[in-house]
């Protein structure tokens, strides 16, 4: 029964099209990704996977504990390339054969640039250049520092003390130093992430809209209610080739998107710190690049499974494709409708929205706290428990309703 | 093998489609005749589980079939007037998936597919897309479909509706062959589908049985004769008026009309032995039919 269901979605040939506009938007999306340059010591930019082994190369020269010498060394370093005479140079291939020496401690200074801004907030290009090896010291404390200044200044009305507390605790119970390696592949498959989620849940939620809506625009529904099993384990088959398809679907499309990025630029880095590389400076959960794909992952396949059911609720409810099609959508622009509006609680409710499970990297981000039998928890394990759970009530709810259509 | 209607009901807000109808049915074919908005489809709906009724009940072998759910679905095949399928299917397909839903072993729903499609005339086009079925087609799918799990009800809403001459006594021939021992309740408004095949007329109008019975017992108990009479063509007018007209033959000079009334309506005319045509007329009027929003 399960796999006739499966064949009518994919019998139709919109159906095809849609999988077939998946893989080309993942595809084009891998091109933009995979976009890695290198600039060679004659300040000719290179491309492709020889760029990506060269600066492969260059960065694992550096690889190692981010401790006080080496934060010492790159701080060095980097003020011995900025002030190179290439470097101040007004040629641009002088410039870039400047660019060149740093591509090594790229990712480091970007480091330095978060951990001695002026502000937790803020972000200053060129902080990197004003520092001294003296500063190395303040690395990791600054890190702290930053976040005590705002939570007592710009956000001090944003968190309750406990939130504060919870915070503060987080981030110095961060081990450190952090080991620094490569780890482009993580940096760029987290990068472009959340544009293969959006556009699988999008493909998804139409594959799925008309499972059972479909029947009545068909207006098969009579022969299908009428048969033996059309009040129940038919209905139960076009709910398992919905959660089928959502699997099938979200998984082949997110792993081949993996295997792409990670076979092309290496899975090296895959143990380190989130907290290591720019992107995660700011995050207060503990966990590494292998945890936080397999948190995008999860995060975007409930999303996923969540929106797809509700498209299939709509459409068992309204009998109604073009509906079914449209709530889940509705849903994804209901915090552009209120994200003007600043307030904690406004903040603390966007957070618990389907689209924050969808770009569960960026979320990891945010500062949204809340507090479940007087513990505090963060955003991304509450979102994954709730639509896990809301998933799984809208299953019986979509049974019993389509169980009883007339 | 007992159908039983007792004062069923179903009434749409405040318009009632099918009121207060008693009914048994057993083994063999009945026709439900009845004009367009009769209630025909809404009372086989109701058969088929499809819409509960407002009021009444209907009980297989003394069960009530709500109640047996999935059990009395197991022994149901139903042809809908509208009848949908999933286009991209091909035949072969289609029948598989209704043979599961209808929970028939695979391995046994591929011999009944087989001898069905013999049946019914569709083998060569097995692999044929839904979609791509000529309407004649598509119906004996359709049938196929409905005797698939070879159940002991049958119910057809207007099978023979919107095909051609041809079709229609094929189709005819085939609800014969395949009633067996089944019981087989086929509505129609053309009389001469019900004429050929059905044991039980059962005349619906606004929501009623109005009459059931054998044709010879239906026409027996027709409460008005029917007359033939030579008119000129000036008078046409004034008998078609007066008298229901089941049938007009032009002649040169005038008509032969074909009457239905309870006194003679010359002293010309002849009395003429009734046909299911002219009861029809006689229960639904000469506008029957016009109305086509199907109840």
């Amino acid at each position: 029964m399960m796999r006739y269901e499966v064949k009518k979605v994919f019998s139709r040939t919109s159906s095809k099209i849609a999988v077939l506009v998946l893989f080309l938007v993942m595809g084009v999306t891998c091109f933009f990704a995979l976009d890695i340059s290198y600039v060679d010591e004659e300040g000719n930019t290179q491309k492709g996977l020889d760029a990506v082994s060269k600066l492969k190369a260059a960065q694992k020269e550096w690889a190692g504990e981010l401790d006080e010498e080496k934060i010492s060394q790159v701080i060095a370093e980097n003020r011995r390339i900025r002030t190179s005479p290439e470097a101040l140079a007004q040629d641009i291939t002088q410039n870039e054969i400047a660019y060149s020496r740093g591509q090594g401690i790229k990712e480091i200074r970007e480091l330095l640039n978060c951990a001695y801004a002026k502000g937790f907030r803020e972000y200053d290009y060129y902080r990197a250049d004003s520092l001294t090896e003296e500063m190395a010291a303040d690395f990791y404390k600054n890190r702290t520092a930053l976040l005590k200044e705002w939570l007592e200044g710009e956000a001090k009305d944003q968190f309750s003390d406990k939130e504060k507390q919870y915070l503060i605790e987080r981030y110095e119970s961060l081990k450190t130093p952090f080991y620094y390696d490569y780890m482009a592949g993580w940096v760029q498959l987290f990068e472009f992430a959340p544009t293969i989620v959006m556009i699988s849940m999008l493909i998804l939620c139409y594959l799925v809209s008309g499972v059972f809506s479909n029947e009545f625009a068909w207006k098969s529904d009579a022969v299908f209610f009428s048969s033996e099993y059309g009040r129940n384990r038919a209905v139960l088959a076009k709910i398992k080739a919905g959660l089928c398809i959502v699997t099938a679907v979200y998984f082949a499309i997110f792993f081949v998107y993996t295997g792409i990025m990670l076979l092309y630029l290496g899975a090296d880095g895959w143990n380190l710190q989130v907290q290591s590389s720019m992107a995660g400076w700011k995050y207060f959960y503990h966990i590494t690049n292998l945890k936080k794909y397999l948190v995008i992952g999860a995060g975007g396949y409930i999303g996923c499974l969540f929106l797809s059911f509700l498209s299939m609720f709509v459409s068992a409810r309204t009998k109604s494709t073009v509906m079914a099609m449209i709530a889940p959508v509705m849903v994804l622009f209901l915090p552009s409708f209120v994200g003007n509006i600043k307030s904690p609680v406004v903040n603390k409710i966007l957070g618990l929205l389907p689209d924050q499970l969808l770009q569960a990297g960026n979320a990891l981000n945010f500062f949204n706290l809340y507090s479940i039998g007087g513990k505090i928890v963060g955003e991304i394990p509450v979102i994954i428990v709730l639509y896990a759970v809301l998933t799984a009530a809208l299953l019986p709810a979509l049974y019993r309703t389509y169980q009883k259509a007339v | 093998m007992e159908l039983k209607m007792s004062n069923l009901t179903k009434k749409f807000r405040d318009m009632t489609a099918v009121r207060n109808v008693s009914y048994t049915m057993t083994a063999g074919v009945y026709g439900l005749l009845g004009i367009n908005g009769a209630g025909k489809t809404t009372l086989m709906r109701m058969l088929c589980t499809l819409l509960k009724p407002t009021g009444g009940s209907i009980t297989w072998d003394g069960e009530d079939i709500f109640e047996m759910d999935g059990e009395y679905r197991k022994i149901l095949g139903y042809l809908p007037q509208d009848f949908g399928y999933y286009p991209d299917f091909t035949v072969y397909d289609y029948l598989m998936y209704i043979a599961s839903i209808k929970g028939v072993r695979p391995a046994a729903a591929r011999q009944q597919i087989k001898l069905l499609l013999d049946q019914v005339g569709m083998k060569k086009a097995a692999k044929r897309k839904m979609k791509k079925l000529s309407g004649g087609m598509k119906r004996r799918v359709g049938i196929a479909q409905a005797m698939l799990g070879d159940p002991k009800i049958l119910i057809l809403d207007e099978p023979t509706a919107g095909l051609d001459p041809n079709e229609r006594i094929r189709f005819r021939n085939l609800i014969s062959e395949l009633a067996g021992e089944r019981l087989v309740l086929f509505s129609t408004h053309i009389v001469s589908d019900i004429e050929y095949i059905a044991n039980e007329i059962l005349l619906m109008q606004g929501g009623e049985i109005k009459a059931s019975g054998t044709a010879e017992e239906l026409l027996s108990a027709m409460p008005e004769e029917v007359w033939s009479l030579e008119v000129e063509k000036k008078e046409i007018e004034r008998y078609m008026r007066n008298y229901k007209v089941s049938n007009v033959k032009t002649i040169p000079g005038g008509a032969v009309l074909r009457l239905i009334s309870s006194e003679k309506p010359s002293s010309r005319a002849v009395r003429e032995e009734a046909t299911l045509e002219d009861l029809f007329l006689d229960y639904f009027g000469e506008r029957a039919g016009e109305n086509d929003d199907e109840i």
